[in-house]
């Protein structure tokens, strides 16, 4: 299982390798998505080892994996895969048409492959420490991808980015030194004192105030990187510079390890604070986050963008759901990560293929996509419906439960805000990409790919992920479920 | 871990390494020469890392003595003299005028912080006696000014700076309130600043080139 984990993290940097090496964005794309194919199958392997057995742990406890951090690594795996075979058709089409030089075209896939990489790393770590160290890395392996392009605005971006993550992760490094100060009684010498699942079982023995500090910290600093109000302030710009399978990335695999992060430190602080202070600090910024979320996405302009603040929006629909806690209440939350991240990957890499077609990212400017385009047009509307959580996709199946769980946690008035924000969402974000698909195309629309086989890979991604969405919204495999279950055992 | 009570010799070295930190952040604050800036993160670097080095011989630890050199090694010595060179020579950065708010508001701001820290993390947080009751509200204090200096000053080798003191900031909690994170950890954090700092200054020196004064005031194409 060690080597399974191993290979995991590994994996996506074959296209770091294949670029660095020298080669072109076909073949690095191609070596790319075979790295990610590698990954996805292994984390889909561990999945399955991991089930009835206790957790893979090593190396003093900086090697942990449970079905918590299973189920989290084969979603990032997933969207790695998907980003990956996206990236082969839009990175070719740009270094086509000479966007891209070729040494922009190895930067990306070198960052890429290390971006992905490292993330998955920091899902595999029990020590908190680490997590921090690998965090921090991969914002700043993403912050190359975002800043790629050279532009004045695709720069802007990525420092904005840059500079608001690696204060957020700092601060959440506070929180980790105020965590194992409140651990002080537990004479905490080794490494292994260091490592979360410890902590968890000595919740008991932590000293209550410096861990609420820690909490918050926590929240505050690794809410920086999923985006939470009002820490989300670098998201749109940077999702919007980005090339779309970085965004796609971005958006689907970095903000779930965020969140995954938060969700380490929910555990502990259930263990010992119990519910009502970390579902105050959740509630808080998540409804903050829809909000924001909700009220930015009515404006019509760039397209990411909108794509940018329904991220937001649901990383605060993934909070509150943890807020409101409770078998149901973290059910929902899972669910909605490995939902939102099927769904997100679509939108951004649709986005993608809409930009190169179109040479813009303006809504406005975009019509006719079901006429011009079928398969993106398509796949771009049916992960609207998906995303704003309409029946039959999974998003729907994963709000319902998180609604319900509102209403099991008492005061009917969380779960009607949530119900109408939601409202709000659905008609702000639907107005603009049903102007996008809609409608006739312009006149003359050049296909930026060379060969039929960059049209079909281009479109693989977007007919698997909403096969899958559409598999969940109808029915949770058993596996799956039993992952799901084991994963709340452990945030208790 | 036993904590350092305060009134021994390495506690009140320690303390004394605090306050000093602190005034320099201070100083970084209100300064407004960039040359000036890297004077003193280099300086506050110097005195963390001479920190480092006290809490070494109090809890005779072999690591903390590696992290005091390296400390020295590369926050006071390494990234200094580069940025210095990289920035303010190369890109010809003199004055920094581009502040939100005024000087004096924006040091009055940083008193308050400083007192905001000591009333969030002095009386019940920290047992009474201990080092980390007398530094622990300094490094808060020091995370705090940092973040102020990001968010009046416009420029972003001021932003990048701040974020550094930051950085310093939690090193200073980090020595006194846990001294026990592992070695990797410690070298992975040294990594992160390392390859932090080299991936911004290529972006300053990119966005210097694209706007000619890399302004953050000038960084406005994307709202909303």
């Amino acid at each position: 299982m060690t080597a399974l984990a191993i290979l995991i993290a590994l994996g996506p940097l074959s296209g770091s390798a294949a670029a660095i090496a020298g080669a072109r964005a076909r073949l690095a794309g191609v070596a790319q998505a075979a790295g990610a194919l590698i990954t996805f199958g292994c984390s889909l392997a561990l999945l399955v080892l991991l089930e009835g057995r206790a957790p893979l742990a090593g190396w003093d406890g900086f090697l942990y994996v449970d079905p918590l951090g299973g189920f989290f690594l084969m979603t990032v795996a997933g969207v790695t895969l998907l980003a990956a075979l996206g990236s082969i058709g839009y990175v070719t089409a740009q270094e086509d048409s000479g966007e891209l030089s070729s040494f922009q075209v190895r930067l990306y896939f070198t960052f890429f492959g290390l971006f992905a990489s490292l993330m998955l790393a920091a899902l595999e770590t029990g020590n908190l420490g680490l997590l921090f160290v690998l965090i921090e890395a991969s914002t700043l392996a993403s912050a190359a991808l975002v800043g790629l392009e050279g532009r004045a605005r695709s720069l802007e971006a990525a420092w904005k980015y840059i500079i608001i993550s690696s204060l957020g992760v700092t601060i959440a490094l506070a929180g980790t030194l105020f965590l194992f100060y409140s651990g002080s009684a537990l004479h905490l010498g080794s490494n292994l004192g260091l490592t979360w699942p410890y902590l968890l079982v000595h919740a008991r023995a932590l000293a209550p105030q410096s861990l609420r500090l820690a909490f918050l910290l926590a929240v505050v600093g690794y809410g920086t990187k999923v985006g939470l109000a009002p820490m989300h302030t670098w998201l749109p710009d940077a999702h919007a510079e980005a090339p779309s399978p970085a965004s796609a990335m971005l958006s689907a695999a970095l903000l779930n390890t965020g969140m995954y992060a938060i969700i380490r430190f929910l555990a502990i602080a259930h263990g010992r604070l119990g519910t009502t202070y970390p579902r105050a600090v959740l509630l808080s910024f998540g409804f903050a986050s829809i909000v924001i979320g909700a009220l930015f996405m009515v404006r019509r302009g760039n397209f990411k963008r909108l794509f940018a603040y329904s991220s937001v929006e649901h990383m605060g629909i993934i909070a509150v759901a943890l807020g409101f806690g409770g078998i149901l209440g973290l059910y929902g939350a899972l669910l909605q990560t490995l939902n939102h991240a099927l769904a997100k990957a679509v939108l951004f890499l649709s986005s993608g293929d809409v930009s190169l077609r179109y040479r813009t990212k303006e809504a406005s400017e975009v019509t006719g996509l079901l006429v011009a385009v079928p398969v993106t047009g398509g796949a771009l509307l049916l992960a609207t419906f998906a995303v704003l959580g309409s029946p039959p996709f999974g998003l729907f199946l994963s709000e319902l439960t998180i609604v319900r769980a509102g209403f099991a946690y008492g005061s009917p008035v969380f779960p009607l805000l949530l119900l109408a924000l939601l409202g709000l969402a659905f008609v702000a974000f639907a107005r603009t990409t049903a102007g996008m698909v809609t409608g006739s195309p312009p006149a003359q629309l050049a296909s930026p790919y060379r060969s039929r086989a960059a049209v079909a890979v281009t479109a693989a991604p977007l007919v698997l992920g909403l096969a899958v969405l559409l598999l969940l919204g109808l029915w949770i495999p058993a596996g799956l479920d039993a992952v799901l279950r084991h994963s709340i055992g452990a945030i208790g | 871990m036993e904590s350092l009570s305060a009134t021994s010799a390495s506690g009140v070295l320690l303390d004394l390494s605090g306050v000093l930190i602190l005034l320099l952040a201070f100083a970084c604050l209100a300064s407004k020469l960039f040359n000036r800036y890297v004077v003193y993160y280099g300086a506050q670097s110097a005195v963390l890392s001479f920190a480092a080095a006290t809490a070494a011989v109090a809890f005779h630890s072999a690591e903390l003595w590696i992290l005091a050199a390296l400390t020295l090694a590369v926050k006071g010595i390494a990234i200094p003299v580069a940025a210095r060179r990289l920035l303010v020579t190369r890109l010809a950065l003199k004055r920094d005028a581009a502040m939100s708010t005024g000087l004096s508001t924006s040091l009055i701001a940083g008193g308050a912080l400083t007192a905001f820290a000591y009333l969030v993390t002095r009386p019940a947080l920290l047992p009474h006696g201990t080092v980390a009751a007398a530094v622990v509200p300094l490094s808060t204090a020091v995370i705090l000014l940092g973040s102020l200096s990001m968010v009046v000053r416009r420029h972003t080798v001021a932003q990048l700076i701040g974020w550094l003191v930051v950085e310093n900031g939690v090193f200073l909690g980090a020595i006194t309130l846990v001294a026990t994170f592992p070695f990797i950890v410690e070298a992975g954090i040294f990594l992160d600043i390392v390859a932090g700092v080299l991936i911004m200054v290529v972006f300053v020196s990119g966005l210097t080139r694209q706007l000619a004064e890399a302004s953050a005031a000038e960084l406005r194409e994307l709202r909303g």
